[in-house]
């Protein structure tokens, strides 16, 4: 074993409480205090385990610090996949960092230190809940969830798919909770605190599985932290701080049944932190000795507050190492590398220390693969499905296969030295810098900047200036600046270089540039203080008469000689703020006006759905109208009074709202129409509203291109009859045309516009405002209408659907009625929605959504909010990584963009693999049928796509042929040959061609892979 | 955590005639949309015995502003020479760049700026009353000086000061906030100094 303290890890003198190694081993955290602030420091490895890189200067030590917390960092821990790191602190925050790779080494303004951050850490979520400090956090296995807990007394589980969702908050201890664990296996969470007890929960419910006290009830409260730690085998949880016969221990808890028979003994303080060996060993075989398959064990590595730290394995009775007076202060963190040979420990004395042990020592680590097996044979599920340590072990037996995945390697290479070039290129090219934005270079936009930029005056005559954005940041997962790599590099280095050539005009300042970012003793006797501060002025050569330090200061630029008191006042003008208190009286009223400002909007918010739901629940036909067209104004009115109650009004996008209040209103009057209607008579005699003729209304069909209609009833009497106009007004061009009968809804899209009539009528005109059919006599009122290409919908008020195409002049849907999916049940229509194809959808209150097939006559349910296969699929890592977002359609519509992935993580570890496997292919195999039967035929390659991934990643050989086969169909040409060669408008060969390299990927197929590519390159030849 | 963080300011026409207007070259980063405008201020110190003659040389409002880098030029006229004391318009005095956000001052990058005469003849004998036509204004771009300040950038002023009354903590936080003192680091241990210096000045 060898044993490093790097000195330069330090956090200048201040405590470190965390430390971390990142999975990838290259780098690792430190959390703890910083100067004025909390503090977390990333830094590389590589010094820490070679002497070479850490002589070397060139190597940086440093690579990222972020002061961002406000106050203390107690915890810092990576998540498993490496690319968070989550940090959480005594000002009650967790902070997730993901680092920003396209932006390059950079130094923080105004700060003279050349430590330049080597990498940027960005803080991408923060995580509020907590009312007290953060003691620990903890990612789960496959980083579904991160725990956090605090001395609130509470843990919460976040969804760390999407934070910043709270999915549970475990209420029960009763003193500051100090530790946190997660089961490898992810059934259970365990918790300390200093209530003297340490709680297991389920992941299941988030129920409390287990509550342990009687090893802690000699315990006082007296540790800073409380990390326990459970075994990687799942079998063992070892506490930290407990008490065995007066003496300090670590207990060890038995997962089978929660026994605690055994402990650690042999410190002589409080223990406050415990940390397995990522790692299961097996004894090394010696050659000679006849040793029998020994029993795989664990190694725990124990710290203390008697400053000493300890490693078990779990096969010897005694400690395989005890390090005493290993600092001045008592162990906070340990982390092991993930070859489990490597250990760093902090303390509280602000050091760090490293440990290095050899497989002579621990033993030999299980592979992953063995590692899963015994998963598999405990708890009946691996961890890892499919690992790539076992397809590497798989022979290729097909030299297409081979060049295939040669290919791909190449691919990947090329991207890489791409990159590399890339980055190399920028470098050289620095000094010109030919970043472009917009495909303009950054210097250009730069030197025309002031004239360029957008400068208005706001109403009170203020300058207000639109920033130009040169980069976006990518703040969410899925990065939408991806993209914009080079542009940011650019303007790295072109800011960069700017500074440069004004260090250069300043040269004979140089030697002055760090007087005054660079933190001066605070301590230091206030008599002897004001000396650093003439210090400075001497620096700053303004004193060219002082003779002390200023010899090369002399010649600089600013020679005047010029009095000291002045300079010394400057200094706090500099950092003091003024006229403080006024100012900040000045704050609490502006913040008075925002909260007042702010509470408005919130009013409205409230009172609207309430309002609804009295109109709902009231059986009178006329209130709920009245109410919702009241509303609107309402809400205009007090629009109006929010702005004149800014003091300073700044143009916001109030006129926005206009258009989007009076759109809402028809759904909103007919959806508790419908209720009232529904509770009242419900099944057989289905009856849906009709609009309440209006004076006149306006309705926005799109707002790109920016289209509305507005409709005046009975404007004009001509000759005794009323007349009604219809307007269109389409990104500036206007049509209109007058009817005779009161309008009682309208619709429209880019192509047609469509109106219902008083008198059963219907009538269509194109998008120039040409009437297209005579007026269409319905046999009832007109409910609803709606447009969408060239196709009209209607609903009627006896609940019978049509559809028209208008441009073919044929009928899509006739009189359909919709008995079918509302009758029985207290359901009413919620959303209508008809798709480019023309296919009419109904999502009902109820969470269900059917559309109607015209081919085979039939309604189809398409979406189930209740729908438990879609709670339980788990297809994460079958999605593609940049498309995800992108898909569209009228399923994501319907079915809501909200993500169940929370959800679905929730589920991950109750139940069995099977299962799930189970339900995940026939949620895909839904959502496919379900793509196909709207016709939209992105959404049906997107679930192909991810379905095909999923059969790939499971192994489904049986599945993933026949999809093949389907989409090759019959190589030869065969006249009684049913085969369609498309679906929904997409070539089936081309889809396949797309599958193919997915199934390329694992090699366990490759027999189908290149079976299915012979026959496309002999389609090809042919 | 501050939202916007300032990456650089470039110090544009410099140096240049004292009548020549201001411009920075402000480069700035956020992390997330902001709800509300940026107000910047330029305020050049007039003369650093009073802060009566600080003058406020304009003030912008910068917005909106979404999550990203962005830049901008601040440009802003000379100062009022009528309101600079005939005592301190050649020499070295201070320009500050304020950034507010919803009232409340996160950032000051102070510069020192000397103002002095280019003609040898004028400078070895400087009138009484000073030629502000013939002074040139440089400051002293590579020697930015950074305060922060935290501040609360959230929009929901309630929730916080919810917080604030349960924890005593973060008051306490917030107040030496409102007013730098002790526990500001370097900043600090400066102006504590500073304090007292103007205090010791004050009795002489």
């Amino acid at each position: 074993m060898k044993l490093l303290k790097p000195t330069w890890v330090n956090h200048n003198g201040k405590p470190i409480f965390s430390v971390d190694i990142h999975p990838d081993g290259t780098k690792f955290a430190t959390g703890g205090q910083g100067q004025d602030s909390g503090k977390v420091v990333i830094w590389s490895m590589a010094p820490v385990l070679k002497e070479e890189d850490e002589k070397n200067e060139n190597i940086p030590k440093m690579l990222c610090q972020m002061d961002n917390h406000l106050a203390c960092v107690n915890c810092v821990r990576w998540s498993n996949n490496g690319v968070y790191l989550a940090s959480g602190g005594d000002d009650k925050l967790i902070m997730v960092w993901k680092r920003a790779a396209y932006i390059g080494p950079s130094t923080v303004f105004g700060s003279s230190s050349k430590l330049a951050n080597v990498e940027q850490w960005r803080c991408v979520s923060i995580l509020r809940s907590h009312s007290g400090d953060v003691m620990d956090v903890a990612w789960s296995p496959h980083d579904a969830w991160l725990a956090s807990c605090s001395v609130d007394n509470t843990v919460v589980i976040w969804n760390a798919v999407k934070f910043p969702e709270i999915l549970a908050t475990l209420k029960g201890h009763s003193g500051l909770v100090k530790g946190l664990t997660w089961d490898p296996v992810g059934k259970y969470i365990a918790s300390q605190a200093d209530d003297r007890s340490l709680k297991v929960w389920r992941t299941m419910d988030w129920q409390l599985e287990t509550s342990i006290t009687k090893p802690f009830d000699e315990c006082g409260g007296t540790t800073h932290v409380l990390r326990l730690s459970w075994s990687p085998d799942g079998h063992y949880l070892v506490s930290a701080h407990a008490m065995n016969n007066s003496g300090p221990t670590a207990q060890i808890i038995e997962r089978d049944g929660w026994k605690t028979n055994m402990d650690f003994v042999g410190h002589r303080k409080a223990v406050t932190v415990v940390k397995f060996n990522p790692k299961i060993f097996k004894k090394k075989q010696k050659n000679g000795s006849s040793t029998k398959p020994s029993c795989p064990y664990c190694c725990c590595a124990v710290g203390s507050k008697d400053r000493s730290l300890s490693v078990w394995l779990t096969c010897l009775k005694r400690p395989l190492v005890v390090i005493h007076e290993l600092f001045d202060k008592s162990i906070m963190d340990i982390s092991w590398t993930l070859n489990g040979l490597g250990i760093l420990v902090c303390s509280m004395d602000g050091s760090v220390a490293f440990l290095d042990f050899s497989q002579d020592e621990l033993g030999d680590p299980l592979s992953e693969e063995e590692k899963s097996n015994i998963h598999q044979s405990t708890y009946g599920k691996s961890l890892a499905i499919m690992t790539e340590a076992q397809l590497s072990t798989t022979i290729i037996e097909n030299p297409e296969m081979l060049k295939y995945q040669q290919r791909q390697q190449q691919q990947q290479m090329e991207q890489k030295n791409a990159v590399i070039r890339e980055a190399a290129g920028s470098a050289a090219t620095a000094p010109k810098v030919t970043s472009m934005v917009n495909g303009e270079s950054l210097e250009d936009i730069r030197k025309n900047l002031l004239k360029k930029q957008v400068e208005t005056r706001t109403a009170d005559g203020r300058r207000r200036i639109t920033p130009l954005c040169i980069a976006q940041l990518d703040t969410g997962d899925f990065s939408t600046a991806f993209f914009n790599s080079i542009p940011i590099s650019g303007s790295l280095a072109g800011s960069i270089m700017s500074s440069q050539s004004n260090q250069q005009l300043m040269s004979l300042d140089s030697n002055a540039t760090n007087s005054f970012g660079t933190s001066k003793p605070s301590l230091e006797p206030l008599a002897a203080s004001i000396k650093p501060t003439d210090d400075a002025i001497n620096k700053d050569g303004v004193n060219a008469t002082s003779a002390s330090a200023a010899t090369p200061v002399s010649s600089s630029v600013l020679t005047t000689p010029s009095k000291i008191e002045p300079m010394k006042a400057f200094d706090s003008r500099f950092t003091e703020r003024s006229k403080a208190t006024s100012g900040t009286s000045a704050v609490i009223n502006t913040n008075q006006t925002a909260i007042d400002r702010l509470k408005d909007p919130n009013l409205i918010k409230e009172n609207k759905p309430k309002d609804i739901l009295e109109s709902s629940s009231d059986s009178d036909e006329k209130i709920p109208i009245a109410k919702p067209l009241a509303l609107p104004k309402r809400k205009l009115d007090l629009e109006g009074e929010a702005v004149e109650k800014k003091k300073k009004g700044r143009p916001r996008k109030d006129s926005r709202l206009v258009p989007v209040t009076l759109t809402v209103q028809s759904p909103a009057a007919l959806a508790s129409d419908k209720d009232a209607t529904c509770i009242s008579a419900p099944a057989l005699a289905l009856k849906l509203p009709t609009p309440i003729p209006q004076k006149s209304f306006t309705l926005q069909v799109s707002s790109d291109p920016s289209m509305y209609i507005e409709v005046e009833n009975e404007m004009t009497t001509v000759g005794g009859s009323k007349l009604s106009r219809l307007k269109c007004n389409r990104e500036g061009k206007e049509w209109e045309t007058v009817l005779t009968s009161r309008i009682l809804t309208a619709a429209g899209s880019c192509d047609v516009v469509s109106v219902a009539c008083e008198k059963r009528t219907l009538s269509v005109f194109s998008a120039c405002g040409r009437r297209l059919l005579p007026p269409i006599v319905l046999h009832s009122p007109v409910s609803a209408l709606h447009c969408t290409g060239s196709y009209v919908m209607v609903l009627t008020t006896i609940a019978t659907l049509s559809v028209w195409d208008v441009h073919k002049q044929s009928v899509v849907v006739k009189d359909e009625s919709l008995q079918t999916i509302l009758a029985g049940s207290d359901t009413t229509v919620s959303q209508i929605l008809l798709t480019q194809h023309g296919i009419p959808v109904m999502s009902l209150s109820d969470g269900k959504a059917y559309c109607f097939n015209p081919s085979l006559s039939t309604w189809n349910l398409v979406s189930d909010k209740q729908d438990s296969l879609a709670q339980c699929a788990d297809y994460r890592n079958s999605l593609p990584s940049q498309e995800a977002m992108l898909c569209s359609g009228p399923l994501a519509i319907i079915q809501g963009r909200t993500s169940n992935s929370g959800r679905q993580a929730a589920r991950l570890f109750s139940m069995p693999h099977l299962v799930q496997q189970e339900t995940t292919l026939a949620y895909l195999e839904n959502q496919i049928a379900s793509a196909l039967t709207l016709q939209s035929s992105h959404e049906y390659r997107h679930w192909l796509l991810i379905y095909a991934r999923y059969l790939v990643n499971e192994g489904f050989e049986y599945r993933l042929r026949e999809l093949c086969k389907d989409l090759l169909g019959p190589v030869h040409y065969s006249a009684g040959s049913q085969w369609e060669s498309t679906v929904v408008g997409l070539r089936k060969r081309e889809l396949l061609k797309e599958l193919l390299p997915v199934i390329g990927q694992n090699l366990r197929f490759q027999r189908l892979f290149t079976e299915y590519q012979e026959q496309l390159d002999i389609l090809r030849d042919k | 955590m501050a939202k916007v963080q300032v990456n650089n300011v470039v110090v544009l026409d410099n140096p240049s005639p004292f009548y020549n207007p201001f411009q920075f070259e402000i480069t700035f980063e956020c992390i997330e949309d902001l709800s509300e405008d940026l107000e910047w201020k330029i305020i050049y110190v007039g003369s650093a015995e009073s802060e009566q003659f600080d003058q406020v040389l304009d003030s912008v409002l910068v917005g909106p502003v979404p999550a990203g880098r962005h830049m901008f030029v601040f440009q802003a006229d000379a100062p009022n020479p009528g309101l600079i004391p005939d005592a301190d318009a050649v020499g070295v005095t201070v320009v500050l760049i304020t950034c507010t956000y919803r009232g409340q001052e996160f950032i000051r990058v102070g510069y020192y700026v000397n103002n002095e005469y280019t003609e040898t003849e004028l400078r070895e004998n400087p009138p009484v009353k000073p030629d502000f036509s013939k002074l040139q204004r440089n400051i002293l771009a590579s020697n930015p000086r950074v305060t922060r300040f935290h501040i609360n950038w959230e929009d929901n002023t309630e929730k916080l000061e919810d917080a604030e009354s349960s924890n005593p903590n973060l008051q306490s936080l917030l107040s030496t906030d409102a007013l730098p003192s002790a526990s500001k680091g370097w900043s600090t241990s400066e102006n504590s100094l500073n304090v007292m210096l103007e205090s010791h000045m004050d009795c002489a």
